[in-house]
């Protein structure tokens, strides 16, 4: 026996059965003791609970949610928020991030101690906090009555009105995709191996890809819109509240304001970071060959440092969207707050938490790939660049 | 560039400052833009914060609501709440004095003197049974004061501190166990690291403090302030994990090999040969991640505990002070700013100093 | 296996196969060397020589044949393993010294957490032997502050600090600057004069006429030849062999 652990192979496998198995069985022994739990307050295990309607509301969603809809609904509200206030707060941090990186590489040295100074308060301070104290501003606003108006505008502690086109939902959503189609559309074009063209000719194609995508947009809303009603719908007061147009809760705009000026912070230093990789000799090289500064700008510094930032910039989108979870703090139905109040009102527990799971995983590999996927496309051939 | 060749070899003050700022009307632009914005803010600031601001405790909240600028009034009445929470008045110098302890720790742990395995954890198990004595009592004649009662900035050290002296030991462990050469065991313990990190800290917060009970046997459960303190060490220690073992990365195989060569077994191969050298790579990464750590203890909030961000909503959340959540909010920042930046400055010397050292 | 000296070659190989996945490194090694000996090893790189004195302290796990070092054999026993590490020194290429200790540190660790000696002892062993080395003044320096002669130098001492009864040397001197190859070498033959067992990986054909007993060539990860150096260099059999040396010593 002795001399039997003393056998390299043996004691090998030996520790892998033990380490797996007594994971495993810490994990298996969890779920019986979960069960059994759950199962003497009555609850009974599995995922038909996701067919049963909620018997509660949510106070943000795109889709269309009443208190009637099953439990997998509000999953997919949760999620659909969760992608809402993610990508909205990584936009606005990317801007803010731009920005403030641009400041911070900049030659002058003033533009580059206001970058310096706004990262360094921005960053060391977490980010709840940050939004806390965002969320209390906005709270804090005049009420409706006293509310702050400027372009049809409504800024108040009931949260931020903006005019909204009358058009039914589906030409709504159809219109938004043309828009985003009308950005997309010259850039995917303007890729050299998508046109052969030279490049005077190339513009004048990917402007009428765009202006295609924008008059598409402006027919279906012509199309959408619902009848006898004025094509723009403004808020106003009404009585003590506002109605009309999109209003878009204080919880939201909140989180977005804090994420956007936090990730920004955090933008920024990789943006930063980005610009220092690229060589001087790269942009000397481009210099001697007479471009104008511009140029040097738009056709080697940035192209080089794009792609020197990507994987550090997906790593931190991906945590921007993590970072949506803080929504439950002021009482944003995001996904993570779907399922406690799911645990909260159905017991469900384990299916729960498991689904909690399992979409943040599908997150997270979802944006992963997205990114692979980029960064692949924009790779340096080579590694001449690597040296 | 051309410039500087045709420059004269002392240049006055002046010429100067207009080279600095004003070489070109776009430069020049852009520091008058920027100069602007930043002298409007910075009298807006101190307006708001100096001069137009109320210090004084006695006119009470009436006599903020009519100033124009901050009531620092809310401070003074309040600030014993924002840093104790609900520690008994009486008592409250304790968990000052714990609070002293867990900063002389931290910076007795920034000087390189005190690098050394036993030394840092002699430090920091000295630290952190201090503050425990001083908080708890019960012995030497303190009075008792339970885990419930804790509160403020002494509890959101506390997070801290057993996060990092349960999460790092942890974060070696998972660290070897995946750079392990037996597969099962290394690409279970990846699927651990990575399953953890790809889930939000908040969520694994709160399957700590309200799921777990569910599934734990009755005397296992313990302390919810423990199993969040749980939950939050294994999600520092699934970030931290990666970062030693990129350190370990950086250590070349030769060493191994060579410990290996005269007889080494592999605890004494791990502990003497490749961690010293493995945490020196880390260094920096590490120190963000306390950064970071720190600022992550905020989001205890969540699960309802009365750290310093609850007791400060606490603080203006009462009474008449419901008015003042700008400088209650300005206040708590400003503890975490000098915490966190002071941290993470010392990081970046850290790393400028290595980097010249590997010239 | 210290006191009481089985009697027996001190290294003794037979049928040793290794591969790397599919690469047949080494085919069927049989050697076999006696107490005392020194045996140097050569061929082009590629050959199998490092994997072969790899395998004696088992860097490198053989995938068959049997290797017996000093009675014990090599085998999945993780106690024979321990054994026998103690009992071999080894020199690397690139000398893998610990940066993070001085150089007596650096040769007195091993003796002191896997020998268990006291301290004190274990400081005398090392200046001792670093004296035999011939750098004593440079004992509280760090690797990183040292040349490469003087490191690689330090790595022998660390190696015999272990007291070892085999020596294996890979390519030793292959990182050095050849200013320092010499400082090396000259370790190496008072080494080797005083009775060491000694294996050495290396292309210095100069030491192998000096201090070697025996010569061993390999290709193809098997043992081309081996012969006693005079014999070795002046009349090798093997076409290959001749190709080889003439290629070492041709310029």
């Amino acid at each position: 026996m002795v001399s039997l652990l003393r056998n390299q192979k043996v004691r090998n496998a030996l520790l892998q059965v033990l380490y797996v198995g007594s994971l495993a069985g810490m994990v298996l022994a969890c779920v019986m003791i979960a069960r059994r739990n759950l199962a003497e307050q009555g609850i009974t295990s599995g995922f038909d609970f996701l067919f049963k309607s909620t018997g509660w509301d949510v106070n943000f969603s795109l889709l269309p949610a009443t208190a009637n809809d099953p439990y997998w609904w509000y999953f997919l509200i949760g999620i659909v928020n969760t992608l809402f206030l993610g990508s909205t707060g990584l936009i606005l941090a990317t801007i803010v991030g731009t920005i403030v990186g641009l400041a911070r590489t900049s030659s002058n040295e003033l533009a580059r101690l206001l970058g310096r100074t706004y990262v360094d308060i921005f960053r060391n301070i977490p980010l709840i906090l940050q939004v806390f104290f965002w969320y209390a501003v906005i709270t804090h606003l005049p009420t409706p009555r006293a509310a702050h108006e400027a372009f049809g505008i409504l800024l108040s502690s009931r949260g931020l009105y903006v005019p909204i086109p009358n058009v039914g939902g589906v030409a709504f959503a159809a219109a938004a995709i043309a828009l985003i189609a009308a950005i997309a559309l010259p850039v995917w074009l303007g890729r050299t191996s998508r046109l052969n063209q030279p490049v005077g000719e190339r513009l004048g194609i990917q402007l009428t890809g765009a202006a295609a995508a924008l008059a598409c947009a402006v027919v279906i809303l012509a199309v959408g819109r619902l009848p006898d009603l004025a094509l723009l719908d403004f808020p106003a007061l009404q009585g003590l509240n506002i109605k009309g147009g999109l209003r878009i809760p204080p919880e939201f705009s909140a989180l977005a304001v804090a994420i956007a000026i936090y990730g920004g912070s955090y933008i920024a230093e990789i943006v930063r970071g980005g610009f220092k990789a690229v060589g001087k000799g790269q942009m000397e090289a481009a210099q001697s060959l007479g471009l104008s500064p511009w140029r040097v700008f738009t056709l080697v510094r940035l192209p080089l440092a794009l792609r020197a930032m990507l994987p550090i910039l997906a790593n931190q989108y991906v945590w921007l969207m993590k970072a949506t979870t803080m929504g439950i703090a002021v009482g944003f139905t995001d996904f993570f707050m779907i399922v406690a109040l799911t645990i909260n009102h159905s017991g469900q527990t384990l299916e729960a938490i498991g689904i909690l799971m399992a979409g943040f995983l599908a997150i997270n590999l979802s944006l992963a790939a997205v990114f692979n996927r980029i960064n692949k496309a924009i790779a340096l051939k080579g590694n001449q660049l690597r040296g | 560039m051309e410039m500087v060749v045709v420059a004269p070899p002392a240049p006055g003050r002046l010429e100067d400052l207009r080279r600095r700022f004003l070489a070109t009307p776009l430069q020049a632009l852009l520091s008058l833009v920027s100069l602007a914005v930043m002298v409007f803010l910075a009298w807006k600031l101190l307006n708001w914060a100096v001069f137009a601001a109320v210090f004084t405790t006695s006119g009470g909240p009436v006599a903020c609501q009519a100033a124009a600028g901050a009531c620092w009034s809310v401070i003074a009445a309040r600030w014993r709440i924002i840093l104790f929470g609900l520690y008994p008045f009486e008592e409250q110098w304790r968990s000052a004095l714990a609070c002293v302890s867990v900063v002389v720790m931290t910076v007795l742990s920034c000087i390189p003197a005190f690098w050394t395995g036993r030394r840092i954890a002699l430090v920091w198990g000295a630290g952190a049974s201090l503050y425990y004595v001083l908080m708890k009592g019960g012995v030497l004649g303190l009075p008792y004061v339970g885990e419930e009662a804790w509160g403020g900035l002494a509890l959101t050290l506390f997070i801290f501190v057993t996060t990092c002296l349960i999460g790092f030991p942890l974060a070696i462990c998972l660290a070897l166990l995946r750079r392990s050469d037996l597969p099962w065991i290394s690409r279970t313990t990846g699927l651990i690291i990575d399953g953890v990190r790809s889930l939000p800290l908040i969520s694994i917060l709160f399957t700590f403090a309200i799921v777990l009970p569910f599934a734990l046997p009755q005397w296992l459960q313990g302390d919810k302030l423990y199993r969040v303190i749980l939950g939050s060490a294994l999600f520092f220690s699934a970030y931290q994990a990666e970062i030693v073992r990129g350190g370990m990365q950086g250590v070349p195989s030769g060493q191994e090999e060579a410990a290996m060569a005269l007889g080494m077994s592999y605890w004494q191969r791990i502990s003497r040969i490749v961690l010293p050298q493995a945490m020196r790579n880390a260094l920096p990464a590490t120190i963000n991640q306390f950064v970071v750590a720190f600022k992550e203890t905020s989001l205890v909030v969540i699960v309802g505990f009365f750290e310093i961000l609850a007791s400060g909503n606490a603080a203006y959340g009462t009474g008449d002070w419901r008015f003042a959540y700008v400088e209650v909010y300005a206040f708590i920042a400003l503890i975490y700013f000098v915490f966190v930046f002071s941290l993470s400055r010392y990081g970046a010397y850290l790393e400028r100093r290595m980097a010249v050292g590997e010239r | 296996m210290n006191s009481t000296l089985p009697s027996g070659p001190a290294v003794r190989i037979e049928g040793l196969d290794k591969y790397y996945g599919s690469f047949h490194a080494l085919r069927k090694i049989n050697l076999s060397v006696e107490r005392g000996e020194k045996i140097v090893i050569c061929g082009p790189s590629g050959s199998g020589k490092s994997t072969l004195i790899r395998c004696v302290n088992r860097l490198e796990q053989h995938n068959g044949g049997r290797i017996t070092v000093l009675g014990t054999e090599l085998n999945d026993d993780v106690g024979n393993i321990d054994g026998i590490r103690r009992e071999v020194g080894m020199v690397f290429q690139h000398f893998n010294l610990f940066p993070h200790m001085t150089v007596l540190e650096n040769c007195m660790i091993a003796p002191m957490i896997v020998r268990k000696r006291p301290r004190a002892e274990a400081e005398t062993t090392a200046r001792r032997f670093l004296e035999k080395v011939r750098i004593p003044e440079q004992a509280m320096k760090f690797p990183g502050q040292l040349s490469g002669g003087q490191q690689q130098r330090v790595a022998i001492a660390r190696a015999l600090c272990m007291q070892p009864q085999i020596m294996l040397f890979d390519e030793p001197t292959s990182a050095l600057d050849p200013e320092m190859i010499a400082e090396v070498l000259d370790v190496m033959v008072t080494l080797a004069s005083e009775g060491m067992t000694m294996i050495c990986v290396t292309h210095e054909m100069g030491f192998a006429r000096r201090a070697a007993d025996r010569v061993i060539f390999m290709d193809g990860g098997e043992i081309v030849e081996q012969a006693p150096p005079e014999e070795f260099f002046t009349s090798s059999r093997n076409e290959r062999t001749r190709q080889f040396l003439s290629q070492v010593l041709g310029h």
